[in-house]
């Protein structure tokens, strides 16, 4: 027996992962292999953003201090004092869009390969949930650093929830009201809602993400990989080994990629410095206020539509969302290939002319 | 042409000096806004971002008698070379003053897109490795390293950062390596 056999032995007498029944579905698992393959990739790739994120975050918790007098030096003195502290943070920060992007493109890429069909209905609604929380994990993370820009984005955010109450009927007009006061703390964005983003943040929506991914990944096992083209593919690849070592090269190129930004690239660079400037409650607020560039796809039509619609546009999409296992239970791939594409395509219109065409349509 | 100019900047100089009427120079910030497209402020050279006028921290108004010497100090200070510390200026409101003096720093009320040309490719306050005067014409800070063109700091930080960025595709590398023989290995036994 060789060392390498002898040190494999060793730790398989100790974890006889054998007897563990996921094992038996991985060593059965196959994946179709057709023109959109790498759409399997993105599932993974959100995940492995989230744990960047779950590493980075406990880490920038040994410096952050949650109060609204303290935590713009507490970012401050870790970006520039402290060995690395620049690295971790913008890591956080580079990984936390990377994670949404790739949240984005994994809903994007199931819509269009029909994953949701039956029996993979929950598996659609824990995965939409999920992106639901890391959109909320976003806006949540945004006001930590109580910076000018965060504390009035964080302002219109929360005035936009509330605004809803003004549409709905009867005792529902209170629903949102009472969300945005559960949230805030108080009558205007302050310590009590930099308190509640934090916990939010740091804890409440983190345990709710790791249980739903628990469950969208057993899911997701328990399924199998879905058809994802309407004509069977006939050619097939083994989940274990061959499909986990490419996605293995994904991952490392892909973490090859943040490192080098998160190196090189501040994320604030992005933004105009008054906006990177510590909250000033007194002071005036700076132009050019926006909320981080996945928000774009409701902000740029809530500052041209008229609230209403677009309040009403939004629950129906969303309606339309939910059902989808339902609604399209008979429609091809061909064609939610195609509104797929429609929506990939508004998302990169309005993300990166969206204030070009804000300017055009409001001068 | 440039009588009427030095002229010109003798009055506003002498005024600056003699009276205690507060003088910003929104010039500045109106040409960069418009060179750079981005929303700037005062707080590009000034203490407080609202600018010198009014009782905040930074502004005149909350002065003391030996802070108030100081800013006078930097307001004789009409030639270049001069060390001065006034506290309405940031840092690199001090520098320009300190790189110009108020003479030339008057005359360029006119013609605010020299100041860069004038400041020159020298200093660099933040160490970000954009010269403080391109970060004037960028409207970004230069008083903040993190904050700057994001093209030429990444290309600056790539430069610095060569040798890391080798070790860590490297170091990636292996780990690649090691993780895919694990897979390999294990499926080799299985098979």
């Amino acid at each position: 027996m060789t060392t390498n056999e002898k040190i494999v032995n060793f730790f398989k007498d100790r974890f006889p992962l054998e007897k563990f029944f996921i094992l038996d579905l991985l060593a059965h698992k196959e994946v179709p292999v057709h023109k959109l393959t790498f759409g399997y990739y993105t599932g993974g790739l959100t995940l492995l953003f989230f744990m960047i994120q779950v590493v980075t975050g406990i880490i920038l918790l040994f410096y952050y201090e949650p109060t609204i007098s303290d935590a713009n030096l507490s970012v401050e003195y870790l970006a520039n004092f402290i060995k690395g502290g620049f690295f971790i943070h913008n890591l956080h920060t580079w990984s936390s869009s990377l994670m949404i992007f790739f949240g984005i493109t994994h809903f994007l890429m199931t819509f269009a390969m029909k994953s949701f069909e039956k029996p993979r209905e929950f598996t659609w609604i824990t995965g939409l949930l999920l992106l639901g929380i890391t959109f909320t994990l976003g806006f949540t993370g945004y006001l930590l650093p109580w910076n000018q820009i965060a504390v009035n984005a964080t302002k219109v955010g929360l005035q936009s929830v509330q605004s809803v109450g003004q549409l709905l009927p009867g005792p529902l007009a209170q629903i949102p009201k009472t969300i945005v006061s559960t949230f805030q703390g108080g009558d205007e964005v302050g310590q009590p809602t930099l308190s509640r983003f934090y916990v939010l943040h740091i804890a409440f929506l983190p345990l709710a993400v790791l249980i739903l991914i628990s469950v969208h990944l057993l899911l997701v096992q328990l399924h199998g990989m879905s058809q994802g083209v309407d004509k069977p593919s006939l050619k097939v690849e083994k989940f274990f080994p061959e499909f986990i070592l490419k996605d293995l090269m994904a991952w490392t190129l892909v973490v090859g990629g943040v490192l080098v930004l998160a190196l090189c690239l501040p994320f604030e660079a992005f933004l105009p410095y008054p906006l990177l400037e510590p909250f000033n409650a007194l002071g005036p607020t700076p132009g050019g206020i926006k909320p981080e560039w996945y928000f774009y796809f409701v902000y740029y039509p809530l500052e041209l539509l008229p609230f209403p619609v677009l309040v009403v546009l939004s629950m129906i999409i969303i309606g339309i969302l939910v059902l989808s296992p339902w609604i399209f239970r008979k429609t091809s791939r061909k064609i939610l290939t195609i509104i797929a594409a429609i929506m990939a395509s508004y998302l990169f219109i309005i993300t990166v002319f969206g204030q070009q065409i804000y300017s055009y349509l409001k001068p | 042409m440039k009588k009427t100019i030095n002229i010109l900047s003798f009055i506003v100089s002498v005024n600056i000096l003699t009276t205690q009427s507060v003088f910003a120079f929104p010039q500045f910030e109106k040409f960069v806004a418009e060179h750079s497209g981005k929303p700037v402020n005062c707080a590009m050279c000034h203490a407080n971002d609202a600018g010198p006028i009014g009782n905040d921290p930074g502004q005149l108004g909350s002065l003391t008698k030996a802070e108030m010497e100081k800013v006078n100090l930097a307001r004789l200070a009409l030639k270049p070379g001069q060390k001065v510390d006034s506290p309405i200026l940031n840092k690199f409101g001090n520098h320009i003053i300190e790189s110009i003096g108020t003479e030339k720093f008057t005359q360029l009320l006119a013609k605010p897109e020299d100041l860069a040309k004038e400041l020159g490719n020298q200093s660099d306050l933040d160490k970000d490795g954009i010269p403080d005067a391109q970060e004037y014409l960028d409207g970004t800070d230069p008083l903040n390293k993190l904050n700057g063109d994001p093209s030429k700091l990444f290309v600056i930080n790539v430069q610095r950062n060569a040798w890391l960025l080798i070790y860590m595709a490297v170091s990636l590398y292996f780990i690649y390596f090691g993780l895919t023989n694990i897979l390999k290995y294990y499926k080799l036994n299985k098979g």
